[in-house]
């Protein structure tokens, strides 16, 4: 009976499968795997030193193989046409591999890593990347799920890593469910993506729609919508943002950091990569719906945001209307379009973390935790802290001189490029509202209490999450040196956020390869 | 195409035929003799009177999950080890890889305690 089986089998063919160019998904795989039996070994030393190290040479190998395989030009499928490898994909996997550097460096000192273990925190976060990873570079429907699965689970579990604390716990089981109901829409939409077209390899989907199922196809148009739905959960993308600002609040800072740059990073990679190749020609049809999604995340995000004294709070807000802005990239289509999103994905990366990074240092010393209370006085006491937040502040907003006024600059160029200038002027709009909030942070690290005007403090919530051991002859200055990890950190970003502000030329010539990838591409 | 459905068919027929013969025997010939213990409804072996504050252990849960996780896996060996010949060098690296993997597991596991009743 089984020789009967193979008979209709016919002989088996095994799939070609380009080691090299999985070098890097296997390099932070293999971490994962590596920390997770690291961390088993009992001692101080494996668990504070062995397993970061471990983790982080993990990340800088996926980094260097990267470069190594850097290659300019259209898809490279590597397992049987499941997984690409192209610039879009390698260059956005930067981006998580860095992320996951300042997160394990953010985390060195933090009650997490103690509380959860070392070896299972780095293990999830690298697992994390992996999924990231993959989705980047998902070339068919089932790679799309898996990897956003492989991204989300672990970081259900790192949202509610503090296990003795509620406000963690309630952040991951949030996490979890609203995840959960993302997940399932966007598997709802592949499914009747697959189910109009027959195929779920993206290149065929994207030739068959247009031609062989008609542009307007209720089967596809749902399915393009459902999927929309799903991936505008992850992205954080209003109306379905209503989760961001609590899970962001309650993860612990680290964990938060990581999502608020990485998270959004593949979520936009995958945007891009079902949009604006494979669902392209059907660009007439999704085209206003995702416009409408970007201006509601603009205003929604902007409006959220200016109500909020927890730093975190407000970050998550901002985030929200920032993911509009990126997303207005996704919904030009156009090469100059993915080329702006991927360079506004780089930047938002070190302004998003630097501020996390002070956020976390003040947490650690300051009785008032993530509140924007925190912060008074900081540009007196601990300048070293303040002017990275100062100019992560200035760049989210959009100022001259910092990266994030370039990003911003070439976003309303492809919009308007694009036929999307109303899409523009709402940028511009969002931006001008944004100073509101951005400015006030600024005000009360620079100026004295009395002069700031800060909204009313909310019920108190949060608690410092640790206290930096204070010895003798404690003092302000004293926060940089007892956590200079969390200070080179912010210190790093926001050097790269004033550099890139005013040498953006290498980043853009790296954006225009990664927008080299998609070549379906308007 | 349908009639290689047969044989599952005659399996079901076969096998819900069975069953229900005896199940009506046992109704019709068995004796009855009813008592409390005899007629409490049976759940695994825990004691059916469940009051809101009682708890269970963490650790049977803690164990089935384990078991189901491996079980699972285990059974992902089976359809390899039918067809190895067919699939040649390529099934059986990664299948090694997989159980690699599961022993990476398995390790980490037993060396965190989970196996312990506790």
């Amino acid at each position: 009976m089984i020789g009967a089986v193979h008979s209709q089998l016919g002989p088996f063919h095994a799939p070609h499968v380009d080691w090299k160019g999985m070098s890097p998904l296997l390099s932070v795989l293999g971490g994962s795997a590596a920390v997770l039996i690291a961390g088993l070994f009992p001692g101080r030393r494996t668990q504070r030193v062995v397993v970061p190290v471990l983790a982080i040479a993990a990340l800088i190998a996926a980094i260097g193989l990267t470069v190594w395989i850097w290659e300019p030009g259209g898809v490279r499928p590597i397992v049987a046409g499941a997984l690409s490898v192209d610039t879009l994909a390698l260059g956005v996997s930067v981006l998580f591999y860095v992320a996951g550097i300042a997160t394990i460096l953010l985390s060195l000192r933090s009650a997490v890593v103690r509380e959860c273990g070392a070896g299972e925190y780095a293990s999830l976060l690298l697992g994390s990347i992996g999924g990231m990873v993959l989705l980047a570079g998902a070339q068919n429907l089932v790679t799309i799920f898996i990897g956003l699965e492989l991204l989300s689970i672990p970081l259900y579990i790192l949202c509610g890593s503090r296990v003795r604390q509620e406000h963690s716990l309630e952040a991951g089981l949030k996490y979890l469910i609203v995840g959960s109901v993302g997940s399932a829409t966007l598997l709802y939409g592949l499914a009747l993506l697959y189910g109009a077209t027959g195929s779920t390899s993206l290149s065929v989907i994207g030739h068959a729609v247009g031609t062989r199922v008609p542009l307007d196809d209720p089967l596809v148009l749902t399915g393009v919508a459902l999927a929309a739905t799903g991936l505008a959960f992850k992205a954080s993308i209003a109306p379905f943002h209503t989760w961001t600002p609590d899970v962001y609040q309650g993860a612990p800072t680290p964990v938060t950091t990581f999502m608020a740059v990485a998270t959004k990073a593949a979520a936009f990679a995958i945007l891009l990569r079902l949009f604006d190749e494979g669902l392209i020609s059907d660009r007439t049809n999704w085209g206003p719906a995702l416009a409408a999604l970007a201006v509601a995340s603009i205003v929604i995000g902007n409006a959220g945001a200016i109500g909020q004294r927890s730093m975190k709070r407000l970050l998550a807000w901002s985030g929200v209307a920032q993911a509009g802005y990126i997303l207005a990239g996704v919904v030009v289509g156009t090469r100059l379009g993915i080329q702006t999103s991927a360079f506004y994905l780089a930047i938002y990366l070190p302004m998003n973390v630097a501020a996390f990074a002070v956020v976390i240092a003040r947490m650690r010393v300051s009785e008032r935790g993530d509140d924007m209370a925190a912060l008074e006085g900081l540009g007196r006491s601990s300048p070293w802290l303040a002017w990275p937040m100062t100019i992560a502040m200035l760049a989210l907003a959009g100022f001259p001189a910092t990266a994030g006024f370039i990003g911003k600059f070439y976003l309303i160029d492809a919009t308007v490029a694009g036929g999307y200038a109303w899409l523009g002027v709402a940028i511009v709009i969002g931006s001008m509202i944004s100073l509101v909030y951005y400015l006030r942070v600024i005000a009360v690290m620079w100026m004295s209490p009395s002069e700031v005007e800060v909204p009313a403090p909310a019920p108190a919530r949060a608690s410092p999450s640790r206290r930096v051991r204070s010895v003798a002859g404690w003092s302000p200055e004293a926060d940089v040196r007892a956590q200079p990890e969390v200070a080179f950190v912010a210190i790093a970003c926001a050097a790269a956020t004033v550099f890139f502000g005013i040498v953006p030329e290498p980043l853009l010539h790296l954006a225009r390869e990664v927008g080299s990838a998609i070549s379906s591409a308007l | 195409m349908l009639k290689s459905y047969l044989p599952a068919l005659v399996f079901l027929a076969l096998g819900a035929g069975t069953g229900a013969a005896f199940t009506a025997l046992n109704s019709v010939l068995g004796p009855r003799r009813p008592s409390k213990v005899k007629s409490d409804p049976y759940e695994c072996g825990l004691p059916s009177e469940v009051t809101s504050s009682f708890r269970f252990g963490i650790s049977f849960y803690l164990i089935a999950m384990l078991f189901i996780l491996f079980d699972i896996e285990v059974i992902f060996l089976y359809p390899v080890a039918v067809g190895l010949k067919q699939f040649g060098t390529f099934a059986l690296v990664e299948t090694i890889v997989f159980i690699v993997l599961l022993f990476v597991a398995f390790v980490f596991v037993w060396r965190r305690g989970a196996l312990e009743w506790r």
